[in-house]
């Protein structure tokens, strides 16, 4: 959709590169790479103007000698052939490349880790242990009266999350937006957003993200009206816990914002088991939910497709021919620190600046050619990227919306998809 | 150019009013024809004399894709890992059970002779991941009810007394940009009240904001599916789902359409009496009197079967109250994007529970009390009342009343008392099965092509060995064609094809996008044209699936 048939300029375009998937970027298509000229934030401007270039020098290469895409996929498919249990790590990618990794993945008998998997299996496993009540985007937009952020700023990770959901110009209902209450928990936050448009300053509880179970434990405690110890829980007086606690019971509508990667990690489904019990207790009176931030690098995506083809999460081998769901021995630092796994395929076409791990192992890399490496892999494959070479689609933070990602540049590298399925079939044809 | 000829075999075909008549069937690039033309040549012959013949099934109701599904799936590996699904050379690896993941879904469908299954509740802004995860569902054509009825810009547009007409153009807008082929409701404006903090929403009572009535909501959508003329009737899960008395509810939503066309689904869930020590009886004399008698309703059952499974509903609101009788007892509880809610608890349905034993008669009684099986269909409501796959014991239920008071015998007594169940003597024939299961559904959602065995019609065949016990009939049919490919043989996959996406694609005043984008810009958290599914992205979504759009006819 451009504003008129001469510009160069795209509007309304979905931006892949965090869990928000902000739709309403402005995109200049003109030159050698796409430039955020409206609504983006730092992160989009970086990406588009990185990731959306188009190399005219980038080849696939063995052991780092150029080589064909066929040739590179003869010989991913060689190493994974003689893989008994390949492990996929990276993949940060959109619906179809993630559908096209699945089916890789299964032939290969392999498993799949994407890269912020470490903390979100942990999160999933706080869902198959309990549950929770969560609410998306757009009811904080038009409801929402109490925000508390557990442990994340949101902006770290979702740089616009303050501007399009939190300090709008209106909401449906009729309540006054800058009035609403903002409170941080944890320590080296950036607080400034939260500061209202009014300059009122958000409430902010200090301490290290390491007491996070302590500070929602007083929580729990407190709305159960349970005794706490001491005069001041973690440093901050028992009056502004209570006070905090009588808050949320008189808010119509509060949210409980968290994020599994600010949590420490092996804390987080602890961390997010007691959130939910939070919004429970809350719930019988009053209505509270809790906001999951996730979805960067693609996250939200992977981890749906995974789900919906197999019916389990990430962490699955699929090395016997029917799936096996270990969420603790199918991590990928385990299996490669634990000799449990003897090939890497690093599949990322929306992040490029993570480098895959130094294992030893044999090593496939299919990744933009701007992917950073610290060490040269047996096959490097360069993709497009979706959302600025291909359309795609990308599921967001709240595993409700996904948006269609727009193919603003034409890149004659393949889409990670087509780089997978020929790796397919040049199994299959080897296999026959 | 290929012709199939299929010789010999005992055609059931009640759309056609075909009943157990020996015919030759012959299939053309995927679709029935009457016979070879001159000279041709049949590449292939199946020689099916004394087998029974179908149309492919066709499931209404079945939670088959869309985030809601997903959530089930993410709570429930201790049930996947019963249920492995072994790769093989000809399909993937998955799990199956009571929240199956897709390609396992796809396939057990298919082996099971079913060739469409319709996603009965797509939130309209998850409408794009539900086309995602039913085009990862292998061999099954696909297609969705679009959920309205608690989203605040109908709600808006209620409260401000918008005439008919902008409604009509709002719903017609929603069906064209999320790809679906009807409009469902769940608990009329409660999803919204919920939101409001009310906790129950009686058909005449005002959500508390907007103070718009389920009623109200039932009455104009019903309006504007019939005057927008969408095949499928209003698709309406009532208000009050499970709660003992809900009979007046249900029966008084069926009179909120004012005799226009609306359909009741998992009807057994709402059609419960007070009577009784407990204050919990069945009401399905009541439900099926008023569906025998008002000729404008249609039901399915939403039949319960013992067993471990998950409840997965729009309706958070019901779902919230329930979720403390969770079996594991975990639950997910949504509010979403000012357009609807969900709500996901695992239960386990017990023999010997009376309320259990009681719902598992209710049903029963319903299927068996309507007269007309084409007012009636078969569902579980996937997987709320029981896994699809419990289909073939269902229909032995319904089939088989020595087995059915046998199953009778074995549940909870209090409720066998409770139940006239052992009075009905009904059993259904397979032509009334083949009804139910594949002409009614298919004239009910207007897939004229499929459901029957004309000439025309879409070469969607299933091909049964008759079996005294209709369990082992149903469960594992010989052949199963799909769009004219042999898919299945003797109950395995022997071909993997892709179905087709169904959507209708009724006309509507463009200037309602007037009024929707300027509201997605200051409420949303999309844009509209973002939100909006076009027809190649559908296709693109499905992983290639053909979109089959089907017209409407006007009627307002």
């Amino acid at each position: 959709m451009t504003n008129e048939a001469t510009s160069t300029v795209v509007t309304e375009v979905a931006c892949p590169l965090c869990g928000h998937a902000c739709d309403d970027l402005s995109v200049d298509t003109a030159g050698s790479g796409l430039t955020v000229v409206a609504n983006g934030c730092d992160r989009a401007r970086d990406g588009f103007a990185r990731l959306g270039g188009v190399p005219t020098n980038a080849s696939a290469r063995i052991d780092g000698k150029p080589a064909s895409l066929e040739e590179a996929c003869a010989e991913a498919a060689r190493i994974l052939a003689g893989a008994q249990q390949p492990v996929f790590g990276g993949m940060a990618l959109d619906l179809n490349g993630a559908r096209g990794a699945m089916e890789l993945v299964d032939l290969a008998g392999g498993i799949v880790e994407h890269i912020n998997n470490e903390f979100g299996w942990r999160a999933s496993r706080a869902v198959q242990d309990g549950g929770g009540i969560n609410t998306t985007l757009a009811e904080v937009k038009n409801r929402a009266d109490l925000i508390v952020l557990l442990g994340t700023d949101a902006v770290s990770r979702q740089p616009r999350f303050f501007e399009r959901v939190v300090w709008v110009k209106e909401s449906m209902f009729d309540f006054d937006t800058t009035s609403r209450h903002i409170v941080y928990m944890g320590a080296g936050l950036n607080t400034a957003p939260g500061v209202s448009p009014d300059g009122r300053q958000p409430d902010v509880f200090e301490f290290d993200k390491k007491r996070m179970p302590e500070a929602l434990s007083v929580l729990n405690a407190l709305l159960a009206k349970q005794p706490v110890a001491g005069e001041a829980p973690l440093g901050i007086a028992l009056a502004r816990w209570q006070a905090l606690a009588d808050a949320l019971l008189a808010a119509k509508y509060s949210v409980l914002v968290w994020t599994a990667s600010a949590f420490d990690t092996p804390q987080v489904d602890m961390n997010v088991g007691a959130i939910a019990a939070i919004a429970r207790k809350l719930n019988v009176t009053t209505r509270c939910n809790a906001l999951p931030l996730a979805g960067n690098d693609g996250d939200s995506t992977m981890g749906a497709v995974h789900l919906w083809q197999t019916g389990f999460p990430m962490r699955t081998s699929y090395a016997s021919g029917t799936p096996k769901f270990d969420p603790l021995q199918n991590g990928l630092s385990r299996l490669v620190a634990n000799g449990e796994t003897d090939a890497l395929v690093w599949l990322s076409s929306l992040n490029d600046t993570v480098a895959p791990p130094s294992t030893g192992l044999p090593t496939v890399v299919i990744a933009p050619p701007t992917q950073k490496l610290d060490a040269e892999p047996h096959v490097f494959i360069p993709v497009a990227t979706p959302g600025m070479h291909l359309t795609g689609h990308f599921v967001r933070t709240d595993k409700v919306v996904s948006l269609p990602l727009r193919a603003l540049k034409k890149s004659s590298l393949p889409a990670a998809e087509q780089v997978t399925a020929a790796i397919v079939a040049k199994m299959k044809e080897v296999g026959a | 150019m290929s012709l199939i000829k299929l010789t010999g075999g005992r055609v059931i075909d009640p759309a056609n009013g075909v009943n157990d008549q020996v015919r030759d069937i012959y299939v053309r690039d995927g679709r029935i024809v009457a016979g070879p033309n001159e000279h041709e040549k049949i590449t292939a012959e199946y020689n099916i004399a004394g087998r029974i013949v179908m149309s492919g099934a066709i499931d209404m109701h079945s939670h088959i894709g869309g985030g809601k599904v997903n959530i089930a799936r993410e709570m429930l590996p201790e049930d996947h890992r019963g249920d492995p699904l072994e790769r093989t050379e000809l399909t993937r690896s998955s799990c199956g059970h009571a929240a199956p993941g897709t390609l396992a879904a796809g396939y057990r469908y298919a082996e099971m002779g079913y060739t469409a299954a319709f996603e009965p509740a797509i939130l309209p802004i998850n409408a794009r991941q539900a086309h995602m995860e039913m085009g990862d569902t292998p061999i099954l054509d696909t297609g969705g009810y679009a959920m309205l009825g608690s989203d605040d810009f109908f709600l808006r547009m209620m409260a401000a007394k918008e005439d008919q007409k902008a409604i009509n153009d709002y719903v017609a807008w929603t069906l064209n940009a999320t790809q679906t082929v009807g409009i469902k409701i769940v608990n009329p404006g409660g999803i919204s009240a919920f939101k409001f903090n009310q906790r129950k929403l009686d058909l005449d009572e005002q959500n508390a904001y907007y103070g718009i009535t389920p009623r109200e909501i039932v009455k104009v959508l019903s309006r504007a599916v019939h005057d927008l003329g969408v095949p499928k009737p209003l698709h309406v899960h009532a208000s009050n789902l499970g709660v003992p008395g809900n009979v007046d509810t249900t029966l008084g939503t069926m009179d909120a359409a004012e005799g226009l066309p609306i359909h009741l689904t998992h009807i057994q869930f709402h059609s419960y009496g007070t009577e009784g020590d407990r204050k919990f009886s069945s009401a399905a004399a009541r439900i099926a009197e008023a569906i025998n008698q008002k000729k404008n309703v249609t039901a399915d059952v939403g039949q319960i079967l013992f067993g471990q499974t998950v409840t997965a509903s729009g309706d958070n609101m019901v779902q919230y109250r329930n979720a403390d009788h969770g079996s594991p007892k975990k639950s997910v509880i949504m509010d979403i994007e000012c357009d609807a809610g969900c709500g996901v608890v695992p239960f386990k349905y017990k023999d010997q529970n009376f309320v259990n034993a009681l719902q598992w008669a209710i049903g029963l009684e319903i299927f068996l009390m309507v007269d007309d099986p084409w007012r009636v269909f078969l569902t579980t409501d996937h997987p709320n009342g029981a896994p699809f796959t419990t289909y073939p014991h269902l229909i032995k239920l319904l089939m088989d009343r020595s087995f059915r008071n046998a199953m009778l015998d074995t549940i909870n007594p209090d409720a066998r008392a409770m139940s006239n169940l052992a009075g009905l003597d009904r059993e259904y024939s397979l032509y009334e099965i083949a009804i139910m299961t594949r002409a009614a559904p298919a004239k009910l959602i207007g897939l004229a092509d499929r459901g029957h065995l004309a000439p025309g019609a879409a070469a969607d065949i299933v091909v049964y060995k008759e079996d005294a016990d209709r369990e082992r009939m149903f469960e594992k049919p010989e052949l199963v064609f799909k769009d004219g490919e042999l898919v299945v043989r003797d109950g395995r996959i022997v071909k993997v094809v892709r179905g087709n996406t169904h959507a209708v694609k009724p006309e509507f005043d463009r200037s309602i996008e007037k009024k929707i984008e300027p509201y997605f810009q200051r409420y949303h958290s999309v844009r509209m044209n973002n939100f909006k599914i076009s027809d190649d992205e559908l296709c693109e979504c499905g992983g290639g699936s053909k979109l089959i759009a089907h017209a409407c006819k006007k009627r307002g």
